[in-house]
């Protein structure tokens, strides 16, 4: 199989090729593609397995479309020809487009199976986890946070992990609810889910949105004036995570104990050294504490008849069964003490993930098949992505089922799942232009969509080198804050005194860190060849990408694919395909003006150019090039 | 035919800039044509500047000097401002419930505290959404240097400030690569119209005709008259000597441009305030920018009679603390801080509000974030209960429930 896949993308997914041959070697160079990567050993039977799987999954999906158009009495969408697939795909899988090489491999190839076997090394390429990273990232919310000191770094590392690894997302949705321990710990970065606000309820309200697909937060103020929720409701599921907190400085003993003389005489001394011995301790304790009491209390303006003001609440669920919680306390008994009071840390949050993620709880799947849906297809299977009810199965609730099935049977891996989808006749149909003179959409495939933000930027990439995806890191990358933490494990109260008074000052103290950590991580190559998702590891605002509305992780669902004027004047005026790149290289090499348009159709919107476009080749390459990249062709997927 | 001439020429008529879309919801009582909103961001003392009427160890090293009006005295780092008092209305009793930075600044500008679950527009925004008439040709909601650009919220993005962050470089891209010739660039747009034809056939939607209209915006944008505004050099030689060469300065000149043209809300960033050490040796150089960048704008727009329809308006996201700190800083101070406002008929010459004479509190007339920030939009003639509804729903006012102060205003 690993033949196959290097004959098939033998210059552009060079990343197989050198894991073929150098499988067990390692390089310290970041921009090396020689790897040790989970699928190349025990590849084999798991994935023809999951091969089959998907085409089975993806005939069911089918036979349900063609029975609903037929009941409807509509003709099936035409299925799209090999260009169209190949830059979908690519789009879809990866998160950018071909580059002209790995499209002309791709037509060239005249197996009957080059379709599945292209999704599947895809989905098994550095590119995917770039792509997905900025997905769950988004979705997540990763972003430093405020005054105190929360840095997303370690938390975006545990996100880039779970994406490699391939960690099933009912997996990684229960660590992120239970995430609890040091903030900069290498490992431990879910801990930033929680550390991402500092309002409890908020988060919680954000939580039920990420996961069950469902809008609560009406109800954390008043009964929700739409839903079945009350604000009663809402205290009770909250109950399951009182008293859990971010904590940025040690625990009130160790800090009167070690700290707290040391923090006073340098408070009285000098600003920027009781700044530095403030945030190295920080970096060491900050953590999330407590993990759930399974009570929590009314707020003291509770308005409705059936609670009082501070009322004590046990925890319950919105609905479904009751997990297991082992309370120590009685309810009664918590009552009668001072309205301050939740009772003992018993650890009902891990109740609340075990209830939030199970595959019983059906609003957890709905909401995960609803979401992988609308990515791939542009739009909504089941309702809103953050607006389910209950209830609710769809405009097509058969199909809605088999999707819900496909992903329980896979038991929640992601690449299965969008395997089925890929490999689906559904989503190999023509796109559909929602609103040009509509036929009534049956969720019968993909409507024509605007690239996310990243997309855009990173398919600038394919036009600018052969290796687009060759700076996506394929292991854990150290920085600032998670180095600070190792060394911080085995200094004494007085290392971190020397370090204030002794050390560089504030400024050259981060930046010191944030070297050694590049130390540690080896190079990187040059920022003007990483994808967008890798500028996540250094926090810099990747500017181009933010223009073309890239989520701010403010909210969820927070991307903005609606044209502004700023975006567009950078597409006029600003944006440049470098003449050493790709792109130019290949025309610089072609032979008549025929095979230069033709480059440049195929590297910029992935296909020939038309009989109808046959006038435009009359021009000047680069008027085209910048027609073609300034065109809606190139920045929505169809 | 010049570069200009030819891009407004260019086809795809009946479009208009997408800025342009809200029916007017100004009143007829309006008295503030435009806002100069001038933010500094960080913190800016009060007993440093402004409110100097307190007791002796509250002003540390500030000296108190004499203004042009009797009865109003300011601290000795603000000489050239100390000219001018008879222009601004001091607001010494201002006071916020946010003492940390991120949410200071969120508050200050949106009326509401940081939530996780929905973001809420600036006052900016809320004032380009109510007043943007079809006529405009330059958007109403300008930010001018850097520090928080101008959010939209949970407005869609068209509102959103245009961010200037380099006022002598003026609007980023507005000019075509210079490497390109103006045939070739006419060229490009024919061939861009032919190429979207033919996919708008097969794939159009509202999101791709949404493009092709945003496109004719920018085209019409890029040969706006209008956009001279941005091109600093081109103002009268009088006015221009008015200014020093600071970035914020020249940011100040810029916003006084585009308030001459109409536009509706111009802020200005002038970050750097957080002195918790070090004050007095730091400090200096950021007073200094805005004592100079303050007054030069205040008499750029008396000259150009444009003061009277120009509400201009200093703010930051909290005060300092009465004491200073062994390190010779001063710490957040949310409890009792200092903004300014002059034009557009506020009560000029005179202070409004005060701290208690140990600094440590708003004490008269004291003028909560909401009702400054209702004050301002009910000046320009913007009920301050304006109400729009987030994606999901709900409900949120320009003001958060915030009450004009309407004896602000003479």
């Amino acid at each position: 199989m690993l033949k196959i896949l290097v004959i098939l993308m033998s210059v552009g997914l060079s990343a197989i090729e050198l894991r073929a041959q150098e499988p067990e070697t390692r390089s310290e160079d970041f921009g090396n593609e020689v790897e040790q990567d989970a699928w190349v050993a025990p590849r084999g039977d798991k994935v023809a397995s999951m091969l089959v799987v998907a085409s089975e999954s993806a005939r069911e999906i089918d036979q349900l479309v063609a029975d609903e158009l037929m009941r409807l009495g509509q003709v099936p969408r035409p299925e799209i020809d090999d260009y169209t697939f190949c830059r979908r795909i690519f789009l879809d899988a990866i998160g950018r487009i071909p580059t002209i090489d790995e499209l002309e491999s791709f037509i060239a190839d005249d197996r009957p199976d080059k379709r599945p076997q292209l999704i599947d090394a895809l989905l098994n390429s550095k590119g995917y986890n770039s792509h997905w990273y900025n997905y769950w990232a988004n979705l997540l919310r990763v972003k430093n946070v405020g005054d105190k000191l929360h840095h997303a770094g370690n938390f975006s590392e545990w996100i880039k992990d779970s994406v490699r690894s391939n960690k099933p997302y009912d997996q990684m949705a229960h660590e992120l609810i239970n995430a609890s321990g040091e903030l900069y710990k290498p490992g431990n970065g879910a801990t930033g889910f929680y550390a991402r606000e500092p309002m409890p309820l908020d988060h919680l309200a954000n939580s039920v949105k990420t996961f069950l697909g469902m809008s609560v937060e009406c109800a954390q103020c008043h009964d929700h004036p739409y839903e079945d929720w009350t604000q009663q409701d809402f205290y009770k599921l909250a109950a399951f995570t009182s008293r859990t907190k971010l904590r940025v400085d040690p625990l009130p003993e160790e800090e009167k104990e070690t700290y707290a003389k040391d923090r006073k005489i340098l408070k009285q001394r000098d600003f920027d050294e009781w700044i530095v011995y403030r945030e190295s301790i920080r970096v060491k304790h900050a953590a999330i504490h407590g993990n759930g009491t399974g009570f929590t209390r009314l707020p003291h303006d509770y308005q409705y008849d059936d609670g009082k003001p501070h009322q004590v609440m046990a925890a319950d669920v919105l609905f479904g069964n009751m997990p297991e919680v082992n309370y120590r306390m009685s309810l009664a008994k918590l009552a009668a003490l001072p309205k301050n009071r939740f009772g003992p840390e018993i650890n009902s949050r891990k109740s609340m993930a075990d209830w939030m993620t199970a595959e019983e709880n059906p609003m957890f799947t709905k909401a995960t098949v609803n979401r992988l849906w609308y990515k791939i297809m542009g739009t909504e299977l089941l309702g809103p992505l953050g607006g389910l009810s209950l209830d609710t199965m769809g405009a097509h609730p058969a199909l809605s089922e088999k999707l819900i099935t496909i992903m329980k049977a896979s038991h929640y891996d992601t690449k299965v799942f969008l395997s089925a989808l890929f490999n689906s006749r559904t989503y190999q149909s023509k796109a559909l232009g929602l609103g040009a003179t509509p036929p009534t959409y049956t969720l019968d495939g993909p409507v024509v969509r605007r690239l996310s933000a990243e997309a855009l930027v990173d398919s600038f990439l394919s036009l600018k080198t052969e290796t687009p995806d060759k700076y996506v890191a394929t292991e854990f990358r150290w920085d600032g804050f998670t180095n600070f933490y190792e060394k911080s494990q085995s200094m004494m109260v007085e290392d971190f005194v020397d370090y204030s008074i002794k050390g560089p000052g504030r400024g050259a103290f981060q930046r010191r860190e944030e070297k050694e950590a590049e130390g540690r991580n080896g190079k990187v190559g040059p920022a003007e060849l990483w994808r967008v998702s890798t500028f996540g590891r250094n926090y810099t605002k990747h500017w181009v990408s933010m223009l073309m509305g890239k989520s701010n992780r403010e909210l969820i669902d927070d991307a903005n694919l609606q044209p502004d004027i700023p975006q567009i004047l950078y597409m006029m005026n600003g944006l440049g395909i470098p003449k050493h790149g790709l792109l130019h290289r290949k025309l610089r090499s072609a032979g008549d003006r025929r095979e230069k348009m033709e480059i440049i159709w195929k590297a910029i919107l992935g296909r020939l150019p038309k009989d109808s476009e046959e006038p435009l080749t009359e021009n000047a390459p680069d008027d085209i090039i910048w027609a073609l990249l300034n065109s809606n062709e190139f920045r929505f997927v169809r | 035919m010049n570069r200009r001439e030819f891009i407004g020429s260019v086809g795809m008529a009946g479009m208009s800039l997408p800025f342009l879309n809200a029916g007017s919801a100004r009143s007829q009582s309006a008295r503030a044509k435009s806002v100069i909103y001038i933010f500094l961001q960080g913190g800016l003392s009060q007993y440093d500047s402004f409110n100097v009427e307190v007791d002796q160890p509250v002003l540390g090293k500030s000296t108190i000097i004499k203004s042009n009006v009797d009865g109003i005295r300011v601290s000795h780092y603000y000489p050239t401002l100390a000219k001018q008092m008879d222009k601004i209305l001091v607001l010494n009793g201002m006071k916020t419930n946010q003492g940390a930075h991120p949410a200071g600044i969120y508050k200050m500008l949106t009326s509401y505290n940081p939530r996780s679950t929905v973001t809420h527009p600036e006052l900016g925004a809320w004032v380009n959404k109510c007043l943007t008439s079809p006529h405009d040709s330059l958007p109403n909601f300008v930010s001018i240097g850097n520090g928080r650009a101008g959010s939209a919220g949970f407005f869609p993005g068209q509102w959103a400030a245009l961010p200037v962050k380099d006022p002598d470089k003026g609007i980023n891209f507005i000019q075509p690569n210079k490497s390109v010739g103006e045939a070739s660039f006419k060229k490009r747009l024919d061939i861009l119209a032919a190429v979207n034809s033919g996919f708008e056939q097969d794939y159009g939607t509202k999101d791709t005709r949404s493009y092709v209209d945003t496109y004719s915006g920018a085209l019409k944008f890029m040969g706006s008259e209008d956009i001279d505004a941005f091109e600093l050099k081109n103002e009268n030689p009088r006015i221009l000597s008015l200014y020093d060469e600071s970035d914020f300065s020249r940011g100040c000149l810029l916003a006084g441009r585009l308030a001459e043209r109409g536009v509706r809300f111009v802020k200005v960033n002038l970050g750097g305030w957080d002195y918790h050490d070090g004050i007095y040796a730091k400090m200096p150089a950021n007073a200094n920018r805005l004592d100079k960048g303050l007054s030069s704008l205040l008499t750029h727009l008396s000259q150009k009679g444009l003061l009277d329809s120009t509400l201009v308006v200093v703010s930051t996201e909290f005060g300092r603390k009465p004491e200073v700190n062994p390190n010779m800083g001063r710490d957040h101070h949310p409890n009792g801080f200092t903004c300014l406002m002059a034009g557009a008929g506020v009560k000029a010459g005179q202070i409004y509000g005060s701290t208690s004479k140990d600094g440590k509190e708003a004490a008269e007339d004291v003028l909560e974030v909401n009702d400054f920030n209702a004050s301002i939009a009910w000046r320009l003639g913007i009920d301050p209960e304006f109400e729009e509804n987030s994606a999901s729903g709900r409900p949120f006012l320009l003001a958060n429930k915030g009450k004009a102060r309407t004896e602000l205003f003479a």
